[in-house]
Formats: C-alpha cells, sequence, structure tokens
C-alpha cells in the first residue's frame, strides 16, 4: 500500500530509527510504567474497547477543524486508514502488552503523519482531546472513588506519553529524512572535478563551504590529480560568498597537499569580500597563487603547461553584396 | 631493508619499496650524500609511491636528503606521494618546504630536465 503499512516497511523505519527492544524497554522506564499500572490499565479494558467509535471520533472531531490537520483529512483513503490504526491503537492501549508489536503499529500511524506531513502541534492538541475523552469515562466509572480513578487515568496517561513521544520521534525522523536527502543532493552536485586540457583540471566551487564539503573538495581533488595526471589545477571561487577560516585553513591544506602530488594549485575568483575576510582573518596566504578572474587563471596555467591558444585566422570581413 | 639506488646517467633512483626504519632512511640519506658526489651526479629521485604513511622523521629526512644533496651539487625530486598520504602530511605540519614535488617517476624526470635548464641558463650568465 501506499502509505506504507505493510510490516516490512516498519520494521526497516524501526531500525533505522533504531528502536530496539533495549530502546522500547528504556522509553517504558522514561514514562514510568510499571507492573501496577498495567493491573490498573486491565481494570478499565473494557471501558475503553467499549466506548472506541466514540474515543476514534473525538480524536478525528478535534483534528477535522484543524487547518494543520488538512492533508491529512482532505483525502478520503487516507482518512480511513488512520481511523483504522487510531482504533487498533486504542484497543492496543489497554491491553497491556507494550512491546516491539505495539511499537511497530505505532510507528505505522505515526509514518503515515510524517509522510503527510501533519504539524506535531496538530497532533499534540488531537491527543490531548483523546487522553482527556478517556479521562471523563474513567472518572465516571470510579465516581465512587476519586482516588482510584485519578491513579488509573494517570497508567493509562503513562501509555499516552510514550505514544507521543515515539510519534513525535517519527515525526522528525521523517523531517530530517528529506534534509538527509538534500545534503546527499548537494554532496553529489558539489564537488565536480572536469579536466579541461590534458593535465589541467578545473574545479569549480559553488555555495557555502563548510568543513564537511571542503574535506569532499580535497579526497575528490587528490584523487583526481592522480587519477589525470593533472599539473596545474585552477580552483575557481567566484560561487563562494563567503568563507571562515577554518574553511580557509582547510583549503589551504588542500592546496598544499596538492602541491605534494606535484601538482599546482590557481585560485581564481576571489570575491573583495572573501579576500577583505581572509586578509582579516590573518590567515598565511603567501603559498597561494591567485589569479583574478577564471580566465585568467585558465591562461595562466596554459602558459605554465606550454600551451599557446590561437585564434585560427582573422575573421574575414563581411561579404559585401 | 636497504634501498635500491639505480643510476640512469647522471640521475640516482631510489625507489623505497617498503616501510622503512629510521635507522634504514639514514642509511639511505648518507648513501645519497655520498654517491651523489662521488658520481658527479645532477639529479636525485626519491619514488615513495608505495609508502602509505610518511611520518614526521621520514619527511624530515627526505627533506635532508633534498637540502644536502643540493649542498653537494644535485637537485632532488620527491615523487608519487599518495593522496592520503599527502592530506595526512599536511595536516602534520610536514610540508616539504622547498622540495620539488611530483606526481611519479616520469614526472619527477622531467622536473629535473626543467630544473637543470634553470641553472644551466644561470650558470651561462
Amino acid at each position: 500500500m501506499a502509505y506504507g503499512t505493510n510490516a516490512t516497511a516498519q520494521r526497516g523505519l524501526m531500525k533505522e530509527m533504531g528502536l530496539s527492544d533495549q530502546d522500547i524497554e528504556r522509553r517504558q522506564k522514561i514514562v514510568g510504567l510499571e507492573p501496577a499500572d498495567v493491573a490498573r490499565i486491565g481494570q478499565i479494558r473494557d471501558l475503553v474497547t467499549g466506548n472506541v467509535d466514540d474515543l476514534v471520533k473525538a480524536f478525528f472531531g478535534f483534528l477535522s477543524v484543524l487547518e494543520e490537520a488538512r492533508p491529512l483529512l482532505s483525502n478520503r483513503t487516507l482518512t480511513e486508514e488512520v481511523q483504522r490504526l487510531k482504533r487498533e491503537h486504542l484497543i492496543a492501549m489497554v491491553q497491556g502488552q507494550y512491546g516491539s508489536a505495539y511499537f511497530e503499529q505505532r510507528v505505522a500511524l505515526g509514518s503515515i503523519y510524517g509522510k503527510v506531513g501533519i504539524e506535531p502541534r496538530a497532533f499534540l492538541g488531537a491527543f490531548q482531546e483523546l487522553l482527556k475523552a478517556i479521562g471523563i469515562l474513567i472518572m465516571k466509572r470510579f465516581e465512587g472513588g476519586p482516588t482510584d480513578g485519578f491513579a488509573t487515568f494517570v497508567s493509562i496517561q503513562k501509555v499516552g506519553f510514550m505514544d507521543i513521544g515515539l510519534i513525535v520521534d517519527v515525526l522528525v525522523f521523517e523531517r530530517e529524512r528529506v534534509i538527509r536527502q538534500q545534503q546527499e543532493a548537494i554532496r553529489e552536485l558539489s564537488t565536480p572535478v572536469l579536466q579541461i586540457r590534458d593535465r589541467l583540471l578545473l574545479l569549480p566551487i559553488i555555495g557555502v563551504i563548510d568543513t564537511h564539503r571542503a574535506r569532499l573538495v580535497t579526497d575528490s581533488l587528490l584523487q583526481a590529480i592522480r587519477n589525470n595526471r593533472a599539473k596545474v589545477v585552477v580552483m575557481d571561487v567566484t560561487g563562494v560568498s563567503t568563507i571562515d577560516s577554518k574553511v580557509a585553513n582547510h583549503l589551504l591544506q588542500t592546496i598544499t597537499a596538492a602541491r605534494l602530488m606535484g601538482a599546482l594549485v590557481i585560485v581564481t575568483g576571489l570575491s573583495s569580500d572573501v579576500a577583505q575576510s581572509l586578509v582579516a582573518l590573518g590567515i598565511e596566504l603567501t603559498k597561494l597563487n591567485t589569479v583574478g578572474d577564471l580566465q585568467g587563471g585558465v591562461e595562466e596555467a596554459e602558459r605554465i603547461l606550454g600551451y599557446r591558444v590561437r585564434q585560427v585566422a582573422e575573421l574575414a570581413p563581411p561579404p559585401l553584396v | 631493508m636497504t634501498v635500491p639506488i639505480l643510476k640512469q646517467g647522471d640521475v640516482l633512483i631510489a625507489s623505497i619499496q617498503a616501510a622503512l626504519s629510521d635507522r634504514d632512511l639514514a642509511a639511505l640519506r648518507d648513501e645519497l650524500a655520498d654517491r651523489v658526489g662521488r658520481l658527479r651526479i645532477r639529479g636525485v629521485v626519491v619514488d615513495v609511491t608505495a609508502l602509505d604513511v610518511l611520518d614526521s622523521f621520514a619527511s624530515r629526512t627526505i627533506r635532508g636528503i633534498a637540502y644536502i644533496t643540493k649542498l653537494r651539487g644535485a637537485d632532488t625530486v620527491v615523487v608519487g606521494i599518495q593522496p592520503e598520504v599527502a592530506f595526512a602530511m599536511v595536516q602534520l605540519g610536514l610540508t616539504l618546504d622547498g622540495v620539488t614535488t611530483a606526481l611519479d617517476l616520469e614526472e619527477g624526470l622531467e622536473a629535473l630536465r626543467s630544473l637543470r635548464s634553470r641553472t644551466d641558463h644561470l650558470g651561462a650568465r
């Protein structure tokens, strides 16, 4: 099914998130769930299962008026699916089994929330509404002994908070998945090393460079020097608007390492901002070969390598009619 | 393990084949210093392609070889530093300042040629 309700997908997600048996135990411990709580929850099992439809209605009734939950509820099949899962959830909540099977169900529901992009605040509001509805049912049952009623409510609340913690983790994880994918894409795009003449490489750097990316630039450049037997490299930083001292030092190290491999690096296109900050940072620049722009850098490199580029002939004048 | 030193015309080629102890390195330095003068050598190539690590003693010794042979009348080129080795050396601050480096043996011999044409030019003046 499109929204990942199959069990293998859930187990994969649980593994990615590091939800091991130890982690599940740890989560139970964090909310303070004890055998006494499970016993108390057992007393209200019939109460929740008997009113499960009303409780599901309370949850989704609350969401239906919220703008933040629209993506979830505007799709009919999706709505039915999450309502079914929520029903399962409520029944499972009072069964007293909070192991990996229970967590798997929660992750299934959470990943749907995550994929349609429901806001955590909307989810929290609805969950609070749900707990309130359960609380009302409990207090009605324990009218004679409100203290017992409250203790029971606290027990079910512990399970609820454990669920919230898990669902929020799933939501965050799904959101971060997008970030991770984009980082991967940036990484692939960011460090091309191009050969433009025999023994001459061009390394254009565009955008923000952080330490991580600088490291990638280093790796791909040094490998490319060896693979292409390069003698001169033109590193063009026209597209770099800012640079900090750590990154500048890293790039200098790259340039020195390239020299150890017998290649000369020419840096071109330092913007005035970058140049000023390099000087202000007091970075050792004596070993840096710089040329104003990319064209100048390529021309200088060609000169070093002994190329001479010439136009074949003067352009012919336009023919007279 | 001693390093084989090959003589090719007026060039010596020392190809380091395996990790060397400090004593072996010092022996290599002494041997090269001796032969450069004795055999009227003009250029030395030290090939470190096979090394996957160059520690501070090794880089200091190699730099020493370059300076000593220069004083004895020969240029030295270090060739074959691997990418990972190069970056590790830079991070340790071992930048072989003042030493000519080249990608491989072929490039190294080419570099020696161009260094020599420069010195010959100086001598002619």
